[in-house]
């Protein structure tokens, strides 16, 4: 601790007080008559407005590792993989703009929690079902863990720990942060970060408006700024002997990278669990409607935020400062936000980082555990489970799922970490044809849809873990060369899963192989109810029909 | 009365062909212009400092929201 600046590191204390007090109020917030129902822990009692919903969906979507990550893959490797981010959050609104509101129509028809129970409803298929839920699982774990590695890189840029060489002492404040993070979201469920929100978005803003204005005119304005990172971009590589990256992408290849991973990163967004959980929450569709013109502003933010990245290298002494620390360039910003901002404005800055990593961590905690409670432990354990169990399980899983974020983010390399969670975007991409394609008809076969999921599942993760570098033999990034072309890799896998679906569809349709009963009706999916559904006896689960 | 019917028992889309097909182009379109990259790709001509690549993908988030809002207002007319 004998390098903590004490100012910043008191302002981060104090604003984490003030999040941890929040997040054990929310539970008297739009208080509930029953908590122990997963209407209520789990989406915040469905009813959400536009002003609240766009505080939540805003920070379940822009995390803490959005505001580390993309400066830094910026700051390494310039456009293709740093500013795609921006492009993607660009189009994932008019596109989510298609399928979502019928999602939520049909969600709160059925009184569906989880996008597991829509495709279960949907297909009358309890494999299809677990497909999606343990894809959400298993992509989700390793986004918490990366929140987590948000919060590490601003804790080591403060000097908190980095005395110690005890792995469990160095991290401890992170063990105490996510202690506390775990006690009120199983106490306050959705509410918590529903609440948490505004002070994050509101920090965020704040922090964001001052470096766009402020940190320009510390490191030689803005074209100093675009003029340093384009250098830094052209200088050969003495590992690969070849440019550091692309500034803008003006080959076939870089422009095809760019368009693809914006695309696939699009569509894979609105489909990951926790931006389900966020959507289901609202309590009218045009709520919903309205968030997807909203939101863009978030992305304006994005946009400035990826720039970070170049003030970065613009800035001498966080070039240094980086190098120092291995070339570790998620510690770019912090060390940026260090050197040139005043202590307490640090403080402020790095609170934002720490509570943007709460927030979504909690939704897909929540997330996560509404999917094994729904979608396997009432599905294929106890058919009967009440509201009630299915809250408590809930509540116990979303511990379980942040300790093994915790886990990770301590004890596997930062980097596997990455990788991970570069393939959970890959692998959350695979669940769209079985959610979108399902919220507009019935002509797929349930079965055809598994085999396409899985086909596109395991050609994802042997092409990503062929991707190599001079410095890294796998996992090395998220693109890959198909026939000469560098293309995500999301979305071959996602071209090889839809074809194999249509291909086996009229394969199954033309054997008769019974298709599940579908349980929705037409005008469900347009439907507006104005109050949430009652929850469903005990002894009925939901999605019996088919099997 | 028998008119409106008869747009009820039609659908919404084949009821508004026109709004239904402005609302798709107008979807396409403000994907297209974002991810067909050649059109943005290149450092000139600058605005203010700014690369014309970077100013580009800055200035179109108002333009997507906007956007968004239009097809918001065409679909409630279609669904009214």
């Amino acid at each position: 601790m004998s390098n903590v600046n004490y100012t910043t590191f008191t302002i981060v204390v104090v604003l984490f007080l003030i999040v941890t007090l929040t997040g054990f109020a929310a539970a008297r917030w739009r208080r509930a008559e029953d908590m122990m129902h997963l209407n209520e822990w789990g989406l915040g009692g469905r009813g959400f407005g536009t002003f609240v919903a766009w505080f939540l969906l805003g920070g379940d979507l822009y995390t803490a590792y959005t505001f580390i990550a993309v400066p830094a893959a910026v700051f390494g490797a310039g456009a293709v993989t740093g500013f795609f981010a921006v492009s993607y959050t660009i189009i994932v609104f008019p596109i989510a703009l298609i399928f979502l509101p019928r999602l939520w129509s049909i969600a709160r028809t059925h009184n569906y929690i989880t996008p597991a129970d829509f495709i279960r409803g949907r297909y009358g298929s309890r494999g299809l079902s677990l497909a999606m839920a343990v894809t959400g699982i298993v992509a989700l774990m390793p986004y918490i863990a990366l929140q987590l590695v948000g919060i590490q890189a601003v804790l080591t840029v403060m000097g908190v720990g980095t005395s110690s060489a005890n792995t469990y002492v160095k991290d401890l404040p992170l063990f105490i942060a996510f202690v506390i993070l775990a006690v009120y979201t199983f106490v306050s469920g959705l509410r918590a970060p529903a609440l948490i929100a505004f002070i994050k978005d509101t920090l965020v803003y704040v922090m964001i408006i001052v470096a766009v204005f402020y940190i320009p005119t510390r490191v030689g304005g803005w074209g100093h700024i675009f003029a340093a990172g384009q250098a830094h971009l052209k200088a050969i590589s003495p590992v690969t002997h070849k440019p550091t990256g692309v500034f803008v992408p003006t080959t076939g290849n870089s422009q095809l990278a760019f368009s693809t991973l914006a695309l696939g990163s699009a569509l894979a967004l609105m489909v990951y669990p926790h931006a389900v959980t966020g959507v289901l929450s609202t309590k009218r569709r045009d709520i919903i409607t309205r968030n997807m013109a909203l939101l863009p502003l978030y992305s304006l933010m994005l946009g400035f935020i990826a720039l970070l990245g170049y003030m970065a290298v613009a800035d001498k002494t966080t070039v240094a400062n980086v190098k120092k620390a291995g070339g570790n360039a998620q510690l770019a910003v912090p060390y940026l936000f260090q050197h040139l901002f005043p202590s307490w404005f640090a403080g402020i800055a790095f609170s934002a980082i720490v509570i943007g990593a709460l927030v979504p961590a909690a939704i897909m905690a929540i997330a996560s555990a509404n999917l094994f409670t729904r979608n396997i432990f009432k599905e294929f354990f106890k058919p009967d489970a009440s509201p009630r169990l299915e809250t408590k399980v809930s509540q116990w899983v979303s511990l379980v799922v942040k300790l093994g974020a915790l886990l990770f983010a301590v004890e596997l390399p930062r980097t596997f970490s990455i990788n991970l969670q570069l393939l959970g975007g890959i692998w959350i991409l695979q669940v769209f044809p079985m959610i979108v394609f399902g919220l507009f008809t019935r002509w797929f076969h349930r079965w055809a849809l598994l085999a396409g999921w899985l086909a596109g599942e395991v050609f994802g993760t042997i092409a990503a873990y062929k991707v190599a570098t001079p410095t890294t033999s796998h996992w090395a990034g998220s693109t890959d060369l198909e026939f000469g072309h560098t293309v995500y890799i999301g979305l071959s896998a996602l071209i090889l899963n839809v074809a194999i679906a249509v291909i086996l569809t009229v394969v199954f349709k033309a054997t008769r192989v019974p298709e599940g009963a579908d349980e929705t009706l037409p005008h469900q999916y347009t439907a507006d109810p104005e109050h949430a559904p009652e929850p469903a006896p005990a002894t009925v689960g939901i999605g019996t029909a088919g099997e | 009365m028998a008119q409106e019917s008869s747009i009820k028992s039609r659908g919404p889309i084949s009821a508004h062909p026109v709004i239904s097909a402005v609302i798709t182009i107008l979807t396409i379109a403000v994907v297209f212009f974002a991810v067909y990259v050649p059109l943005y790709a290149r450092i000139t001509p600058k605005v203010g400092d700014f690369p014309f690549f970077y100013f580009y993908l800055l200035i179109y988030m108002p333009v997507v929201s906007l956007v968004c809002w239009i097809i918001i207002v065409l679909r409630g007319r279609v669904t009214r």
